[in-house]
């Protein structure tokens, strides 16, 4: 409360920017359309500047943007801008992206087994392997309650585990998440 | 093997964009656009609040005795107020509220809001039994004026039967109400409050999400549950609201984008518009046009 909307917005843009990016191109076929939806997300955050929560809980605020947003980008509702151009080109360049498949080219059994999840399942163990949550953040990304966060990852996990079986993979601890005690 | 794999990059592959030239111009862009003037709050919060046993607490006094501290100037608020049902306490940028008895006369609430320099009305309003004892809110009916911002967040632990940070501006001139959340009586409609139905499912066992309304429909019939209608428009800048509806403004092939109880025997189905429902209203005149819990007298 108090920092003017500039200041504040870039504050949260400098802190934010890599995890939202990150967010978004684990979840976009192609890196030219995460510059869209990145672009459109902190836009949703400078308009809404005076609503953004404090701190690293403003990363979580921002997750749930860009989930509405990535929604509408698959909806084909997405604006290609004139001024994400230049970050366009740039992701597309990007070296840590050159030599990785798109979640929708990842033919591996796991990979099969996971794009086969219901999206919200799927949603919501990424948001623990891969932006690493835990129960109070995603409670607070997803504007749900701990114990609704925790009964659905307990759901997750198990409709995920009978997948992984009933397609015969035999990897007991596939659905392991690195680095998270859920 | 393991999800994580999945992933086709890391945050920490990322170390750095947020300093490059075109991360930097974009920036540049989205701030040198103009911002909407604050009006009214739509259908947006911070976070959905938790569950939470009642406990009675370290923070509860005695019955009908209210203790006030830390009074800046004579005659001025209070930095931290206590009573029978709440404690409130005024922190560098934002109030901590403690809740310890929900089924207090709303004048209590009322009292150690205004204790700490907070005019605002407190109703009490019918919510689901695992709500009860929220505090839902602020909200300021004729739209919110900076500087500052409002909102409420749950906080965990609780020594209380809800645990809170709220923002807002000490003395704010414009009408702000709370509500606090009772159980409601049977078949009585839950007050309206923010939800973001991509995440809500309100049938145990049963996803309705991606479903068509014909699909949910026959479901809730089977579960001798009414059925209720929302719209679920979505705008081109991410955000979204919803407009309560008859049955007839549904068609059965529309996707159901999720579903809540909004009582204890009826569930509220959010349909996502078919291309025949036309162009979405202006949430301003759907906003106005429904009854809300706050502009109800008691």
């Amino acid at each position: 409360m108090g920092a003017d909307p500039h200041g504040r917005f870039v504050d949260v843009y400098e802190r934010a920017y890599e995890p939202i990016l990150g967010y978004v191109l684990r979840r976009c076929r192609d890196p030219e359309d995460a510059a869209d939806v990145v672009a459109e997300t902190f836009t949703v955050a400078w308009r809404r500047i005076d609503e953004l929560p404090e701190g690293d809980e403003a990363r979580l605020w921002l997750y749930g943007v860009a989930r509405r947003v990535l929604a509408n980008h698959r909806r084909g509702e997405l604006r290609r801008e004139q001024r994400t151009e230049a970050l366009r080109e740039h992701l597309a360049s990007l070296p840590a992206l050159t030599h990785t498949r798109s979640p929708e080219e990842d033919f591996s059994p796991v990979g099969r087994v996971f794009r086969s999840l219901p999206d919200g399942d799927r949603e919501l163990l990424s948001l623990v392997a891969w932006e690493r949550l835990d129960t109070r953040q995603l409670a607070t990304a997803l504007g749900i309650s701990r114990n609704a966060v925790r009964i659905r990852l307990y759901r997750a996990r198990r409709r995920f585990a009978r997948a992984l079986a009933t397609a015969g993979v035999d990897h007991p601890h596939a659905a392991m998440l690195e680095g998270s005690s859920l | 093997m393991n999800l994580t794999n999945l992933a086709r990059l890391r945050d920490e592959d990322l170390a750095g964009q947020a300093s490059t030239a075109p991360a930097r111009a974009l920036m540049e862009s989205i701030v040198s656009e103009e911002r909407a003037p604050a009006g009214r709050r739509l259908r947006v919060a911070p976070a959905r609040r938790t569950r939470r046993a009642l406990a009675l607490g370290g923070v509860a006094v005695g019955l009908g005795v209210a203790v006030a501290i830390g009074v800046g100037l004579p005659g001025g608020p209070a930095t931290r107020y206590a009573n029978a049902a709440v404690s409130v306490e005024r922190a560098t940028d934002y109030f901590s509220v403690t809740v310890t008895d929900p089924a207090a006369d709303p004048g209590r609430f009322e009292e150690a809001f205004r204790a700490v320099g907070l005019d605002v009305t407190v109703k009490r309003i019918p919510v689901p039994p695992d709500e009860v004892g929220r505090l839902v809110g602020p909200v300021v009916p004729e739209g919110f004026r900076g500087p500052g911002s409002i909102g409420v967040q749950g906080v965990e632990p609780c020594a209380g039967a809800f645990c809170a940070k709220v923002w807002l501006p000490a003395r704010y001139s414009g009408r702000v109400v709370f509500g606090i959340g009772r159980a409601a009586a049977p078949g009585e409609p839950y007050a309206d409050d923010v939800v973001d139905p991509s995440s809500a499912e309100a049938l145990d066992g049963y996803r309705s999400h991606g479903r068509t309304v014909a699909e949910v429909r026959d479901e809730l019939r089977r579960r001798k549950l009414k059925v209720g209608y929302r719209l679920w428009w979505t705008l081109p800048n991410g955000s979204f609201f919803d407009q309560r509806v008859t049955a007839d403004r549904i068609e059965d092939g529309w996707v159901v984008e999720g579903s809540r109880h909004s009582s204890f025997d009826t569930v509220d189905l959010y349909v996502v518009p078919g291309p025949e429902a036309g162009r979405a209203p202006n949430p301003m005149t759907v906003y106005e046009a429904e009854p809300h819990w706050y502009d109800q007298t008691d």
